[in-house]
């Protein structure tokens, strides 16, 4: 019983070990973010990595998302002769919820495992040592860039995912479920409201921000060796996605309740 | 120019260093020798701020840097890593130049400045657009080599630099170094395991051996000492003080 409470004490510590250094080190980020130099020529890159070459695995996650989204629906609603609907909850089912989400956590996959062991790569082969070496802070020329870039690319790789999501579900609705293309097209927009496009891309920022942050966190803390890097990008997937989980509960109630 | 007192560093249970008393004046090439894992790199990485020392004192220049941080002296420091550590998503001569892409000068002439450097370690022009992964592990070395010594520092480490070197290329480096030294006047602390090099290299040699300066002195008085656990090291013997399970 006394080991049984003494492990759980360890690992509430732990946690709050961990959350604190997380804390510590998004403060490090802001602050350098906000003082000089800004590595341009990194941030660019970064963009390019981050928001780009997203662009094909979410393209790919929305449309068959959407799609399939629309015939559950479909077959749902059909249960109580609602099958008329698939349209507008379609819309707000990709722009609220699934669009930001999935974006978020397929960015997770991609770019946070990337980041991460990217980073924890330069770790055990001493090239953040070197970084500093050459009066280079690693805070600056690595993890700036990377988080301001995921934060400010991910609303606009959401808005994507949300398009293409929806037209998922319009290609489904027209093609197998036999809606009509020009009302299916006029029921989304009528029904979006400027609160869920707002939503969608808010939660796009925060989730890129999460995402290319914790990649950088874990890379940064990576233990020694070969295992310091999988254990840097196992943990910064893990953690990435579940914390963009958890903002998203928050997000939905902040612009949804009530 | 560099003097080191009581320098402590432990990792877990793992005392490293336990209480390192050095002195390096300007201009002075001192080796540190030592058997691998005896806390040679963590001794430069001390120094030059790269690990936290839990107790003792460092003087560079006059300045205490356990109390006022390195920030200020980075620019005068050169170090070649044990493992070269190039920037493997920069080409070779922005590796070189690293310091410099931010100074404000051309890009064009920066690459003309690295080919300088790299010839200096004797890399051709090729070299400089491939990016460190193309190259073998002795042509890393030497890149690593060129980013040390590219800003022209004043106090330059070097972690094994002759190490998976050829014979030939050794002496290149050697040579290199040594030059550095007498012609920049640069001061240089130099880790390694090759008696060439410290023949070639050292005006000072000091001997690392469980956590201490087992024996410090001129490169002349090296080969006559007769300390035990010099000795040993330099002849390469298996029995003697030091033991060969570590
Ligand atoms: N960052 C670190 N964390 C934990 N242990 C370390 C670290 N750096 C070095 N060590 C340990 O310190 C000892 C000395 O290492 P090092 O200075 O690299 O030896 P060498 O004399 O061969 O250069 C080794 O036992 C190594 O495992
Ligand atoms: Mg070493």
């Amino acid at each position: 019983m006394m080991r049984l409470l003494a492990m759980i004490g360890a690992a509430t510590l732990g946690g709050l070990a961990t959350v604190g250094r997380m804390a510590l080190f998004t403060a490090s980020t802001f602050r350098h973010l906000v003082t000089q130099p800004f590595y341009g020529r990194e941030f660019g890159q970064a963009l390019f990595q981050i928001g780009f070459l997203s662009l094909p695995v979410v393209g790919l996650t929305a449309l068959f998302t959407g799609g399939a989204l629309a015939l559950q629906i479909y077959s749902g609603g059909a249960r109580f002769s609602a099958e008329a609907v698939v349209p507008q909850i379609v819309a707000i089912g990709m722009v609220r919820e699934l669009g930001p989400v999935l974006v978020g956590l397929m960015i997770a996959a991609r770019v946070t495992s990337s980041i991460a062991a990217e980073i924890a790569t330069m770790k055990v082969t001493e090239q953040i040592d070197a970084l500093v070496t050459l009066s280079t802070h690693p805070m600056k020329y690595l993890t700036v860039p990377r988080v301001l870039a995921a934060t400010l690319v991910m609303p606009a790789l959401v808005g994507v995912g949300d398009i293409i999501g929806i037209l998922g579900g319009y290609i489904v609705g027209t093609e197998r479920l036999g809606f009509n293309a020009a009302s299916y097209l006029q029921n989304t927009v009528d029904f979006l409201e400027q609160r869920d496009i707002v939503s969608s891309l808010v939660k796009g920022a925060v989730f890129g921000f999460i995402a290319a942050l914790m990649g950088c966190y874990y890379g940064m803390k990576a233990g020694r060796g070969a295992s310091g890097v999988g254990a840097a990008t196992k943990g910064a997937v893990v953690a990435a996605a579940v914390l963009i989980l958890v903002a998203n509960l928050i997000l939905t109630e902040a612009f949804f309740s009530i | 120019m560099i003097t080191i007192s009581g320098l402590t560093k432990t990792f877990g249970n793992n005392a490293v260093l336990r209480g390192v008393d050095l002195h390096v004046d300007k201009g002075q090439s001192l080796v540190v020798i030592g058997g691998s894992g005896t806390g040679k790199s963590v001794l430069i990485k001390c120094i030059i701020g790269l690990i936290t020392p839990d107790a003792g004192q460092i003087i560079i220049d006059g300045q205490d840097v356990t109390r006022s941080g390195h920030d200020n002296l980075l620019h005068r420091f050169g170090m070649l890593f044990q493992a070269s550590a190039l920037f493997d998503s920069l080409p070779v001569w922005e590796n070189v130049c690293f310091r410099m892409l931010r100074s404000g000068q051309s890009r064009g002439d920066l690459r003309d400045l690295a080919a300088e450097k790299l010839r200096r370690v004797g890399l051709g022009p090729d070299v400089a657009d491939k990016f460190p992964a193309e190259l073998s592990g002795g042509m890393q070395k030497r890149v690593g080599l060129a980013r040390a010594i590219a800003a022209d520092p004043e106090i330059i480490f070097f972690d094994e630099p002759t190490a998976g070197l050829d014979p030939i290329m050794s002496g290149v480096i050697n040579d290199l170094i040594r030059e550095i030294t007498t012609e920049m006047g640069a001061t240089a602390i130099t880790i390694t395991h090759d008696m060439s090099s410290v023949h070639a290299i050292a005006d000072q040699v000091a001997m690392i051996h469980d956590g201490v300066v087992q024996w410090h002195g001129n490169i002349g008085a090296l080969d006559q000492t007769d300390d035990a656990h010099v000795r040993q090291f330099i002849t390469g013997s298996a029995t003697g003080p030091i033991p060969t399970l570590r």
